[in-house]
């Protein structure tokens, strides 16, 4: 690793002005984290025409505190309203609400703000580490490689992601034909085009994304049937004893190192990460009858692992060039906009992009840390504003914002239109991340790939016989396979099943 | 809570992390509607296959070229079957899948939210941003969102006029504005 | 007969959970408590939790008179669900605490009270608190 680089990276993030964005990313990632409705990838879709107009190194670093700062702010409202701000903090509010009806709620937010902030900066120090290395390695990366990779990971994403594998590969497959649309760079026809002078350009990722997450999101929300409304428990002492601490230290370890490895793995992150560490949690606890019940470590395993996970998701799309999830393909769309190529050279060609904002996350987390406690109050506060009042502000900040990128209406109705699908398809279970991550990732992909036919001579099964592309391939080939083969497996014992229940039922009468 | 104990006692390794799946699950589903029934999955398998085969058939048009000289409309093709074949797949297992979700009476509220992004869209370049941003506003705290009319004009007012100053004013953004 | 009592934690609502309580503890009737939430928000600092709910029940028991909360949401306009409990429990008196606003104060930003005042049908008596 460049010292220099890493070095120069914080004289970077800590200019006054990226400062100031690290501050107001943290800020509003922890708002959309204390607020049930939005996540940090609509925020970030809806967010994006104004990233643009700053310096990229300034928003990039607002974008990456969204999305980290969002899992400090769902620990909030699970223990104090039993109300999950964030899907990865549904677990906390297991044991997190327990403790605060118990009045420990002050060293339940406490050891998650703590859990949270070694989980990150562990992730942190391993992105450090691991990052460049990566980066060096995948260098040597032709475009058959990258087309395997991307592939690799967009297949992942369908498969490892929440909702159904089969309805999600359909839907990132729909996401690389919508990236066809415009003009062909190889042969200059258009495609899917329709006569159309606007359409002739492609589509506009931001606002697919807008669509896709944003517009989708507030309609969807608007079936939303209302919960109950909610007494907030009020925080006594605010800071957990150091008994409590010597108490989590392990489940906070644990959390990290889970969070860390499932962070990365595209499909994975912090949703998955903080059931992990959960589980793990129960399963080695001498008395798991505490969970559920009270277990500090029920609170500080998954936030360790929330806040890991986010981090380390980084390190695909910074090293690779590949988004791991869909707050991560908002991110690669910001950098394309931003005229920053993601992928292997990153590191070289824009060390103060890479270590800007790596770095600007140590000082993140530590705004966050200090900042997630005394701002509670202010939070519950917020909570108090119904989100109908909410949602007619993001309308207006969503059509205007789509409407400053090109000053174009037809981006406005594009953007309306893929709401429309986006809402279709949350109601019928398609997931729309994956569509996304494969729209953002679409064109490079066919360039990849059309490259690598170019390279071959026309000849596909040397995608297999270069070393590197073959191994992802493989990789690719088992896990598509691998669903297959459990069920077979499972057909295979079922008829032992059925013909035990006969002899069950006979037994009973 | 007892009921929820109940159901996550460890019987095996694996069935922990599945009971937790379900039970997140089951708190993120609570305040949706029901789930749909079998013909959403086979409507939204169909539109799959629609959309697989239209592209298919448009990108034969574009000419296909060979493996050695990709033409412009080889990865829309191949991609477009994909989509086919996948679409068949989820139509032969997919019926009996609960994850889509009921239109319900709440869903006319979305056509509504709807027609108000349509309607700024129309006319945004017309008149301006304030006028058709304000009635948006009125729509969604009035009427979707069951607001006293007192409420609803503080909020419309006070989100307009701050969108006002923060476009035309604090970021220079030009907008279509009437005032 | 019921009396019912507006009630949120506050020194208004103090004070007419205190003149509640003690007519009815006069006249012999019941209490119903109403703890109306505003529906559709995440947190209504107006609602009260079950613990405090049963200190609410406690204080009726100290004075002998029999109560119950009811937790009825509340959409737009308070005044509806001051109208169907009143119906339902079968209240002859209605008590609520008032803030001393100014007349200005009240202009811009309504006044429940008023509304209750003007729109049900049974007495209402409205209780300021001790100054």
């Amino acid at each position: 690793m460049n010292i220099d680089a890493f070095l120069s990276g914080f004289t970077s993030a800590t200019e006054p002005q990226n400062l100031l964005y690290c501050l107001i990313g943290v800020l509003i990632g922890m708002l959309i984290g204390v607020l049930p409705g939005l996540g940090p990838a609509a925020t970030m879709a809806i967010l994006l025409p104004i990233v643009v107009t700053v310096d990229p190194v300034s928003g990039i670093i607002m974008m990456a505190g969204i999305y980290y700062g969002a899992q400090y702010g769902g620990t909030i409202t699970s223990v104090l309203l039993q109300l999950p701000g964030e899907a990865s903090s549904v677990v906390t509010v297991f044991d997190g609400f327990a403790l605060a009806k118990q009045g420990k709620a002050g060293a339940a937010l406490g050891v998650a703000a703590i859990g949270s902030f070694v989980g990150a900066t562990i992730s942190i120090v391993g992105l450090t580490l691991l990052a460049p290395l990566v980066a060096s390695w995948a260098l040597d990366f032709g475009p058959p490689e990258y087309a395997a990779l991307a592939l690799l990971g967009v297949l992942l994403v369908a498969t490892i992601g929440s909702g159904n594998t089969v309805k999600a590969m359909i839907a990132a497959a729909t996401g690389l034909l919508f990236a066809t649309v415009g003009r062909d760079s190889f042969t200059n026809t258009g495609r899917f085009t329709f006569d159309s002078l606007e359409l002739a350009e492609g589509l506009d990722f931001v606002v697919v994304a807008m669509g896709l997450f944003g517009v989708a999101e507030i309609l969807y929300n608007l079936e939303e049937r209302h919960g109950k409304v909610h007494v907030p428990v009020k925080v006594g002492k605010v800071w957990p004893t150091r008994r409590d601490l010597r108490q989590s230290s392990g489940a906070i370890g644990r959390g990290s190192v889970i969070g860390f490895f499932l962070g990365v793995l595209p499909g994975g992150g912090a949703v998955m990460a903080s059931l992990a560490a959960y589980a793990t949690e129960k399963r080695i606890s001498k008395n798991p009858e505490r969970f559920g019940r009270g277990a500090l470590e029920g609170v500080a395993a998954p936030e360790s692992a929330n806040n890991a996970a986010a981090t380390s998701s980084f390190i695909p799309l910074l090293t690779l060039g590949i988004p791991a999830n869909a707050s991560m393909g908002m991110l690669f769309a910001a950098l394309l906009v931003l005229g920053v190529t993601p992928g292997p050279q990153l590191v070289e060609e824009n060390p103060e992009l890479f270590w800007g904002v790596i770095n600007s996350m140590y000082i993140g987390n530590l705004l966050l840390l200090l900042l997630s406690i005394p701002l509670v109050g202010i939070f519950i506060r917020v909570l108090r504003v119904r989100p109908a009042i909410l949602a007619p502000i993001i309308c207006v900040i969503t059509i205007i914002g789509v409407y400053t990128i090109n000053n174009s209406t037809f981006d406005i109705f594009v953007m309306i239109l893929f709401g429309i699908v986006g809402y279709l398809m949350k109601k019928t279970g398609f997931e729309p991340g994956p569509m996304v991550l494969a729209f953002v990732l679409g064109a490079i992909l066919e360039d990849s790939v059309r490259r690598s036919l170019l390279i071959f001579g026309g000849d596909p099964t040397q995608f297999f016989t270069r070393p590197i592309s073959g191994t992802i391939l493989a990789c690719f080939l088992l896990v598509v396979l691998l669903p297959v083969i459990q069920a077979v497996r499972h057909r295979r014992t079922a008829p032992t099943t059925t013909a035990d229940q006969p002899d069950r039922k006979d037994s009973l009468r | 809570m007892s009921e929820r104990d109940e159901r996550l006692t460890p019987a095996a390794g694996d069935d922990i992390l599945a009971q937790l799946e379900a039970e997140v699950a089951h708190e993120l589903e609570e305040h949706r509607p029901p789930p749909g029934g079998p013909a959403y999955q086979v409507i939204s398998s169909l539109v799959a296959l629609a959309v697989g085969v239209t592209g298919a058939v448009l990108a034969y048009g574009y000419g296909l070229g060979t493996l050695r000289r990709p033409g412009a409309g080889l990865w829309p093709f191949v991609v477009s079957m994909l989509i086919v074949v996948l679409s068949l797949l989820l139509l032969l297992i997919g019926r009996r899948l609960q994850d889509s979700e009921r239109f319900t009476r709440a869903s006319l509220l979305v056509l509504v939210g709807l027609a108000t992004f349509v309607g700024v869209a129309v006319l945004l370049p017309i008149i301006g941003f304030e006028i058709p941003s304000l009635l948006l506003c009125v729509v969604w705290l009035k009427f979707l969102g069951g607001e006293s009319w007192r409420s609803t004009a503080i909020v419309s007012l006070a989100t307009v006029v701050a969108f006002y100053l923060l476009f035309l004013y604090g970021l220079s953004i030009p907008l279509p504005h009437l005032f | 007969m019921t009396i019912l009592i507006g009630y949120i934690p506050t020194p208004p609502g103090e004070a007419a959970l205190g003149a509640g309580l003690a007519e009815a503890a006069r006249s012999g009737d019941d209490v119903v408590i109403l703890n109306s939430p505003r529906r559709g928000s995440y947190v209504d600092v107006a609602l009260v939790d079950d613990g405090s709910a049963g200190g609410l029940l406690a204080r009726a028991e100290e004075q002998g008179v029999t109560a119950r909360v009811d937790h009825a949401e509340h959409g737009a306009d308070i005044v509806d669900a001051f109208t169907t409990l009143v119906r339902e429990s079968d209240a002859r008196l209605v008590v609520i605490g008032l803030r001393r606003r100014s007349s200005v104060g009240k202009l811009v930003m309504g006044s429940n009270a008023q509304r209750l005042l003007l729109e049900l049908d049974v007495p209402v008596l409205c209780v300021k608190p001790a100054r």
